[in-house]
């Protein structure tokens, strides 16, 4: 099964050719992993997935995103479903400054859901689908700013679950943690892709070995290569990749 | 060359310290003048007061002495009359001219009991002397069936009139006036006029800045928009107060108050108040890190649900501070309110009438033929310490913007 199907993607920032002709499938249930150079387009793509390029201004793109079977750039797509359907998790953790409760309770919240029930089983399961609610479930109503760096970013990943997602993307969720937290987040995505899709940017290699069943490469925009990650790290088809992996470059 | 250039940093260095010498020393004169000028003026007193005296005359109906103890707590200075049991001093008014003062009326002393004796609505109701008064002239009828007349008036020393108190067989008239020169009025008209002010200029103000850094597109109107709010800051505010009467008057007209009034004023300072708002509230929504919107659309929200659930909570205490700038710049304002509100002092002001605030009060005070110093500066005391406050408020919770973003 194929989640998104992307087909001749081209994207541009003013006269910036940011992305060329990308052709990919990300399967459901799996985790990818997307690597390469810094600037190289792989954080850009992971905001393809869930239109968040919309923000910036200047942005073209064109080509075919189907998610599901249906286009998310088509005019009648519902950006605000999309982003439902589509979470995310950023690069730096990003909670709110708000209580931890009020940050998981948040995505529901604004789609109008204010059943007190609802929403605290939705905060207990989320949290602990983040491996979160053992550590938190006695400061439920602390600022989540007081929490770690760790259990800030479980904490988003949590907030991203409650809204029940199909695909959670992940754009470089370890580089700002401790090699403990970053563990902590790698047994994490492991438990989690039984229920979801991850689609990972990583800039560190044996993170995409390591938790990656696809790996895509990218260079200055171009999608070198994608297979299954033992066959991208152990017998890659392009030479340009060998090169990176190995470290001749980078 | 080595010289030369030593010489040449230690003239450059003495420069800086001769200036910055010059600032602190101008600062500490103002404050020095003030100070000296008008500490002795501050108490809790002056802010319940009235400015404005009030005449009174009072008859007593049914009159007998009594004899009264002096109380302990007296000073020297104070003249007590035993029969009446009122302690008086000497003292000086505001310019300078002889008082008799009632320094202590004892609770169960005749003086309590007068009725009002000049034509009027207030004939014949009760009202005695109080402490605080001035007695301008007492008539009295002494033990040898003699009318005297003592009090400032007549030059009458204190220690004159409890003589003339102590030998007294029938009480005519008392003509005092109560103690005036407070700043109640004022103090109420100016927090009036805050409250008004923010009422009007901080919603309009903050959808203003919501709309510049939220939803307008970065374009020649946006930014024709936001230099003629940035020279708008730098307009005189006399040119406010002229804008007030005459454009925003017809407003207040239609409310039917056909004078200057607090309203008016109001008006006119949210008119003022305006660009600080929006530039102080604008830069408070920048600083709300990216990340934070992101993490609210990602989520699903809408744009409009992430600004108010979002980012605007995120810049409350920017706001706080544009608030408190606010209320900074009101206290202080003087020429647009000249205009606007007038220069009378009321003791108990209306919205819908003119009044004066503290800073307005200092003006009419010190635009009169005898300039009232001491009260002037005094107020201006009172100025500084409220700018101080609001100042130190400001730092601090900018001091706690600071902190709550650098821990995320």
């Amino acid at each position: 099964m194929k989640t998104f199907e992307i087909k001749d993607l081209n994207l541009w920032y003013g006269d910036f050719h940011a992305l060329k002709d990308i052709d990919m499938d990300i399967r459901n249930n799996k985790v990818s992993a997307f690597i390469g150079p810094s600037g190289c387009g792989k954080s850009t793509f992971l905001r393809v997935l869930n239109r968040m390029n919309d923000l910036i201004d200047g942005t073209k793109i064109t080509g075919q995103v189907l998610f599901n079977g249906q286009e998310i750039y088509a005019p009648e797509s519902d950006v605000v479903t999309l982003r439902t359907k589509v979470g995310m998790v950023f690069q730096k953790p990003n909670p709110f400054p708000m209580s931890v409760y009020d940050n998981v309770a948040y995505g529901l919240r604004v789609q109008g859901i204010k059943n007190k029930a609802v929403l605290n089983d939705t905060v207990e399961d989320s949290l602990k689908k983040a491996a979160l609610w053992e550590e938190v479930k006695d400061r439920l109503s602390d600022n989540a700013l007081q929490l770690s760096g760790g259990q800030q970013q479980r904490l988003c990943i949590a907030r991203a679950i409650a809204l029940s997602p199909e695909v959670i993307l992940m754009d470089e969720p370890t580089s700002a943690l401790d090699p403990i937290a970053t563990g902590k987040i790698e047994e994490l995505m492991e438990s989690l892709k039984k229920d979801y899709t991850i689609a990972i940017v990583t800039l560190s290699m044996q993170q995409a070995a390591r938790i990656s069943d696809y790996t895509a490469f990218f260079l200055l925009g171009d999608l070198i290569e994608m297979g299954p990650t033992r066959e991208v790290f152990h017998k890659p088809n392009d030479k340009r990749t060998e090169d990176y992996i190995t470290g001749r470059f980078g | 060359m080595t010289r030369k250039r030593r010489i040449y940093d230690g003239i450059l260095n003495a420069l800086t310290y001769l200036s910055s010498g010059i600032a602190v020393i101008i600062l500490v004169m103002v404050l020095q003048f003030v100070f000296v000028r008008g500490w002795s003026g501050v108490n809790f007193d002056l802010l319940s007061k009235p400015y404005w005296s009030g005449n009174n005359t009072i008859e007593f109906p049914q009159f007998k002495t009594g004899a009264f103890d002096r109380p302990d707590h007296l000073g020297d200075d104070i003249a007590f009359s035993e029969k009446l049991g009122i302690g008086l001093s000497d003292g000086l008014d505001a310019y300078k001219e002889h008082q008799v003062v009632v320094e202590y009326l004892d609770p169960e002393s005749p003086l309590h009991h007068g009725v009002v004796s000049t034509a009027g609505v207030d004939l014949g109701k009760e009202l005695g002397l109080s402490e605080g008064s001035n007695i301008v002239n007492l008539m009295l009828k002494d033990t040898d069936d003699k009318i005297v007349n003592v009090g400032a008036q007549r030059k009458s020393t204190a220690e004159e009139t409890v003589a003339a108190m102590d030998n007294i067989s029938e009480m005519r008239k008392i003509y005092f006036k109560t103690e005036g020169g407070g700043i109640n009025g004022s103090l109420k008209a100016t927090l009036y006029l805050i409250g008004l002010s923010l009422v009007i200029a901080l919603p309009i103000g903050i959808a203003a800045a919501i709309y510049l850094n939220e939803y307008a597109k970065a374009n020649r109107v946006t930014n024709a928009m936001r230099s003629s709010i940035e020279l708008l800051s730098g307009v005189p505010s006399i040119i406010f107060g002229l804008m007030g009467v005459s454009v925003l008057f017809p407003i207040t007209q239609l409310m039917g108050i056909h004078t200057v009034s607090i309203i008016l004023g109001a008006l006119t300072m949210a008119v003022v108040l305006l660009p600080l708002i929006i530039r102080q509230t604008e830069e408070s929504l920048k600083v709300v890190p990216i990340d934070l919107r992101y993490a609210s659309l990602s989520l699903g929200a809408t744009q409009t649900q992430t600004i108010f659930k979002v980012i605007l909570p995120s810049a409350l205490p920017g706001i706080l501070t544009a608030t408190l700038l606010s209320i900074s710049r009101i206290i202080g304002e003087s020429a647009a309110l000249i205009y606007t509100m007038g220069t009378f002092i009321a003791d108990r002001p209306r919205l819908d009438q003119g009044a004066t605030t503290l800073a307005v009060q200092i003006w009419s005070l010190m635009s009169g033929e005898q300039p009232n110093f001491e009260l002037s500066s005094t107020i201006s005391i009172i100025i500084l310490l409220i700018v101080l406050a609001l100042n130190v408020s400001v730092k601090l919770i900018s001091y706690r913007i600071n902190k709550k973003w650098s821990v995320s």
